[in-house]
């Protein structure tokens, strides 16, 4: 390799043709991929994220929630994504052509929650502020993102967690989620991938003999 | 100190040595104070693993924190620091001139570091980007993009200065690493972080990005020190050399492509992983090249050169592990789990640093112009990476092949993933704590290297350095 300059443009190549290979060739793939507009709802999907759970992304991002949680179904044939509850179809690209920033995820330390606002049985909002307060054996406390306070001079707060056993707090002192919490909850409750998109309809392994 | 012997010693320790002192050790030292933060935090991260509880209330060591923080002190404290200090000693030995502008270099590491200090301390305060090589705030990104140019910059001089038209494989790699470490940094910033491309395509991109981070950008930098250190401590040609070109190639046309075999299954084109799981295999023609190449390296007896074997070992396995584990079946398991974990700790421990602690402990003497003070310091030292490599590799390896079994059950609850896991994060925090021992001893081991060089510059034990071979900018 004597040439220094043909050595520079065949490194710049190789770099330059990985690139427009994966990452132009995806994006002319999906890149035109819209909304689906449902005539009987009379809306698109997926939907934008509600204001507060937009707010609520940055929250999931600066905490590190991704470190340990994935957003996304996988097909069948690829783990027990859909027996575990986590879904009844595969995700597919469309679902996140509306989130700013896709948390896709690279570790399953705890549960995917890519449909974490269409559980059966639905969570809702008191449940994730307890998971979020006490923590599991498998999940730290958040409880940086809870004001202990008294109620001695104030109205008792609506959003007050109830919590009981071990965690009860006496009287007069009370629970409350703070604005990060809140907005945190907000993004949970509203990851979902429930629209039945026609590229998203679910997959059964193949069979013998099946089409 | 006889007459023969000193000329031994000034025509080893070379003015092109002395040029690059400066800005080499101080690379060094700073890399080696982000090598030990990131095992420190490596540790915590996986007691917290272990233990959740841990440090819970403490906002600034959330366990995604921690991981981010441990992340981005290794790869642009400790890798990127060390990387740009042996590439720009070996480009000056190989180029056969003394660094030039290596101001650059001094004012450019200043300014990473400072970038990199910025990004830790952004990431604790909930700055974070939450992207995987990316972690660091967004506003220092770009600080770092031209810090890194100013640190290349005298080693791209020393390329283009050098005195023979004909290069060695040691330095295709060193300037590819330098070379293509800002276009691959700034595409990703661009595409990631300024202007974010669309839905899943963010995550093919940071696919791209992270697999070129090792393929382009970090086993160069190793390769490089590898392919100078064989020859030039065993003294003799590298066996199939020709080949050489190939497998140089091979990894930079290929490598780039790898990127996504940890989207199977997922909500990306099934060509994406697809690609990547031939491209792995396709690889493997490179690790053929490079062990038969670098053969030479295994059981000579000198310390540079049993980091490097130990490291080309974790290259070689690597390899192998990401092409075999690439393959559906098995990657549908040991996706999302410890696993990928113990792949990159091969990769990043066993394979790059191993191979840098080789190189810097042979830089260090000439830079230093004398010997290392301390050889009890080195073998613990040796034997702490090796060891801790070694069970912290396996500890993750078995605790990601326990998950991704368990995983598939859709029975067993995560209760008892982390309960059977339990155990083996346990080993693998053994292993990084060895790691941390053995990196503390490095620091300070260096540290008194620099000390014995700056207290009194006239090295008493030059001659305890062999003659350069003839070899030396001669063969190719």
């Amino acid at each position: 390799m004597r040439n220094g300059f043909l050595f520079f443009l065949g490194l710049f190549a190789a770099l330059a043709l990985s690139w427009a290979g994966i990452v132009l060739g995806s994006n002319a793939q999906l890149g035109q991929l819209a909304p689906l507009m449902d005539e009987n709802e009379g809306k698109a999907f997926p939907e934008r994220f509600p204001g507060l759970a937009a707010q609520g992304e940055k929250v999931y991002r600066d905490l590190g929630c991704a470190t340990c949680h994935t957003q996304q179904v996988r097909r069948p044939g690829f783990g027990s994504d859909k027996e575990r509850g986590w879904g009844d179809r595969q995700s597919v690209a469309r679902d996140y052509i509306q989130q700013p920033v896709v948390h896709l995820g690279e570790s399953r330390i705890g549960p995917d929650l890519a449909n974490v606002g269409a559980r059966k049985p639905a969570y809702d909002e008191a449940d994730l502020y307890k998971l979020l307060y006490a923590g599991t054996d498998t999940m730290p406390s958040y409880r940086f993102l809870f004001q202990t306070r008294s109620t001695a001079d104030r109205q008792p707060s609506d959003y007050a967690l109830r919590l009981t056993g071990k965690l009860a707090t006496p009287a007069g002192v009370e629970v409350v989620p703070t604005e990060r919490a809140r907005l945190l909850v907000a993004y949970l409750l509203s990851l979902h991938q429930s629209y039945e998109y026609p590229e998203a309809r679910p997959i059964e392994p193949a069979k013998e003999g099946d089409k | 100190m006889t007459s023969a012997s000193q000329a031994a010693a000034t025509a080893e320790v070379t003015e092109i040595d002395a040029g690059a002192r400066g800005p080499v050790s101080l690379l060094i030292a700073s890399g080696l104070v982000w090598l030990v933060v990131s095992s420190a935090l490596a540790l915590l991260q996986l007691l917290q693993a272990h233990s959740p509880a841990l440090l819970a209330d403490c906002p600034i060591f959330t366990y995604g924190r921690t991981a981010a923080m441990k992340e981005t002190a290794f790869l642009y404290g400790w890798a990127a620091n060390a990387g740009f200090a042996v590439a720009l000693w070996l480009l000056a030995r190989l180029g056969g001139a003394p660094l030039r502008s290596t101001n650059w270099s001094t004012v450019g590491l200043l300014f990473w570091n400072f970038a990199v200090l910025a990004g830790i301390v952004g990431i604790a305060v909930g700055e974070g980007n939450s992207i995987t090589f990316l972690q660091a705030p967004r506003a220092i990104q770009p600080l770092l993009l031209v810090a890194a140019a100013a640190i290349a910059a005298p080693a791209i001089l020393a390329w283009i200065d050098r005195r023979q038209q004909a290069t060695f494989a040691a330095q295709w790699y060193a300037v590819a690493a330098l070379f293509l470490f800002p276009w691959l940094f700034s595409a990703a910033q661009m595409m990631l972080l300024w202007a974010p491309v669309r839905g899943v395509l963010q995550a093919v991109s940071a696919g791209w990005f992270v697999q070129g981070v090792w393929t382009l950008w970090l086993a160069p930098v190793a390769l490089a020190a590898a392919y100078y250190l064989v020859p030039k401590i065993t003294g003799r040609v590298l066996p199939a050399y020709d080949f050489a070109p190939y497998g140089f190639w091979t990894l930079i046309v290929i490598g780039g492509w790898t990127g996504g075999r940890h989207l199977i299954g997922g909500p990306v084109p099934a060509w994406i992983p697809s690609i990547a799981i031939v491209s792995a295999t396709l690889l493997l023609f490179h690790y053929i090249i490079v062990a038969l190449n670098l053969r030479g390296a295994f059981g000579v007896k000198s310390t540079a050169l049993r980091f490097v074997a130990a490291g080309l070992l974790a290259y070689l396995v690597g390899g192998l592990v990401d092409a075999v584990f690439a393959f559906r079946g098995l990657a549908a398991i040991t996706q999302f789990t410890w696993f990928t974990q113990a792949q990159l700790q091969l990769a990043l421990y066993g394979a790059f640093s191993l191979t840098l602690f080789g190189a810097i402990y042979f830089l260090g003497t000439r830079i230093a112009g004398r010997a290392w003070p301390s050889s009890p310091l080195l073998r613990a030292h040796f034997a702490a990476s090796v060891l801790g490599t070694v069970v912290l590799v396996a500890g993750l390896a078995v605790a990601g092949l326990t998950q991704g079994n368990a995983l598939a059950d859709a029975s067993a609850t995560f209760e008892q993933i982390a309960a059977d896991t339990r155990v083996w994060l346990e080993v693998a925090a053994a292993g990084q704590a060895l790691l941390l021992l053995g990196n503390i001893v490095f620091a300070y081991h260096f540290i008194r290297l620099a000390l014995a060089a700056v207290t009194s510059p006239v090295a008493p034990d030059a001659v305890s350095f062999r003659r350069p071979p003839a070899m030396e900018a001669s063969a190719s």
